[in-house]
């Protein structure tokens, strides 16, 4: 009977030195920003919510994603000398940014935000931006007071080898809004490989 | 008595009266005689030319003015954007000094005064600038400058070993521990295997 335990112990002790080790040593153990799946892309015709009316001018504040847990302060952006969008300080990662030379969010045009995936310590700002599901929400408070809510339409990764441009920053007839992070894959060499890119559309303010 | 009060009230009223006949000369009436002679200013204001009047955060503002004499220089003002001072300098075009600054990309939208002092004597000009947050209402003319390409939002400071992972090998070895010094002891004490 004792010699049963014995063996027992014996053997949950091999089991769990070679567990564990394969999983503190094994080469696939990292995780990665969730990445949106296809069925995230272009919506169904007719599918999309109707649009609401364009808003009057009010540089944004805040943003809001509550089914991907976001709500961090926004800060004015620019543009490098490369002529790409500027980003946030690294350092923050509680911050995102707006394109200020463009659209304000909310009114008619392509509003657009952008925020870091990570930064050195860890997941950042937009960490979850891939996970985010069309139809969820998008608010942005704006300096005049007011809350411009956006639906999503789509969640897209874009290589940066072949950005489509005029899709994620060209004019919108209607107020649009993209939120762009790293994403695409991630090599030690090159980085994140593109980016993730929500499209939105306003669909209420309060 | 009476007579000396009433000669030195009247001599005040009329240095008062002088003072005040005088003042524009030299204080806030300049702006508004520079206007008159001034060339037109797109803003519709004082006689410093702004150009672009209507701009986005970041944009370059070139102002210039014929109020400086033939050679003169000017130092400017667009504090009041946020953008500090700049010199006006004699341009190409005679008589006429021209100088540069760039809407800071903080500035918010608003109409702001930008004001120009002559270095030789103490004429002042004024001319107006507005700040748009998009140039959709400035015209066709201007062209809302667009991002390019990919941004860079990451360096991969969140891949890793995953915590829960981690913390199950931490625990599946520490397990592993346990048994193995247990069975040590059966043996240590002969009671084998």
């Amino acid at each position: 009977m004792r010699r049963v335990g014995d063996t027992a112990i014996a053997a949950v002790t091999v089991v769990a030195l070679g567990s564990g080790t394969w999983l503190l040593a094994a080469p696939d153990a990292t995780h990665t920003p969730p990445q949106p799946a296809a069925a995230e892309g272009r919506p169904d015709p007719g599918e999309e919510r109707l649009g609401a009316g364009a808003l009057a001018p009010s540089p944004p504040t805040r943003i809001r994603i509550p089914s991907i847990r976001v709500n961090a302060p926004l800060t004015g952006l620019g543009l490098t000398p490369a002529g790409s969008l500027d980003v946030p300080p690294a350092g923050n990662k509680n911050l995102a940014g707006w394109y200020e030379a463009g659209t304000t969010p909310g009114e008619t045009g392509t509003a657009i935000v952008a925020g870091h995936v990570d930064n050195a310590e860890g997941p950042a700002v937009f960490y979850d931006l891939g996970a985010l599901k069309r139809g969820a929400a998008i608010e942005i408070d704006r300096r005049n007071g007011g809350v411009a809510v956006f639906t999503v339409d789509a969640v897209e990764v874009y290589p940066a080898s072949a950005f489509p441009d005029d899709k994620v920053y060209g004019a919108a007839p209607r107020p649009e809004l993209r939120v762009i992070t790293c994403g695409g894959g991630y090599s030690k060499a090159t980085g994140y490989q593109g980016n993730v890119v929500v499209f939105a559309h306003l669909t209420g303010s309060r | 008595m009476r007579r000396t009060a009433r000669l030195l009230t009247g001599t005040a009223l009329a240095v008062a009266t002088a003072g005040l006949a005088t003042a524009p000369a030299h204080g806030g009436g300049v702006p508004a005689a520079a206007r008159l002679r001034g060339a037109p200013a797109a803003a519709g204001t004082g006689s410093l030319q702004v150009s672009p009047a209507t701009a986005v955060p970041g944009g370059r503002i070139t102002v210039n003015t014929t109020e400086c004499g033939a050679r003169g220089t000017a130092i400017a003002d667009a504090g009041s954007v946020g953008a500090g001072t700049f010199m006006l300098a004699p341009g190409t075009n005679e008589g006429e000094a021209v100088g540069e600054f760039r809407v800071p990309t903080g500035a918010q939208p608003g109409t702001y005064e930008i004001v120009a002092k002559c270095a030789e004597g103490d004429r002042q000009v004024t001319g107006d600038l507005v700040v748009a947050l998009s140039t959709a209402r400035m015209g066709a003319a201007h062209e809302q400058v667009r991002p390019r390409g990919s941004v860079k939002t990451g360096v991969g400071g969140a891949l890793g070993t995953d915590p829960v992972q981690t913390a199950a090998g931490v625990a599946a070895l520490a397990v592993a521990a346990a048994g193995g010094t247990w069975l040590l002891h059966r043996r240590a004490r002969g009671d084998g295997i």
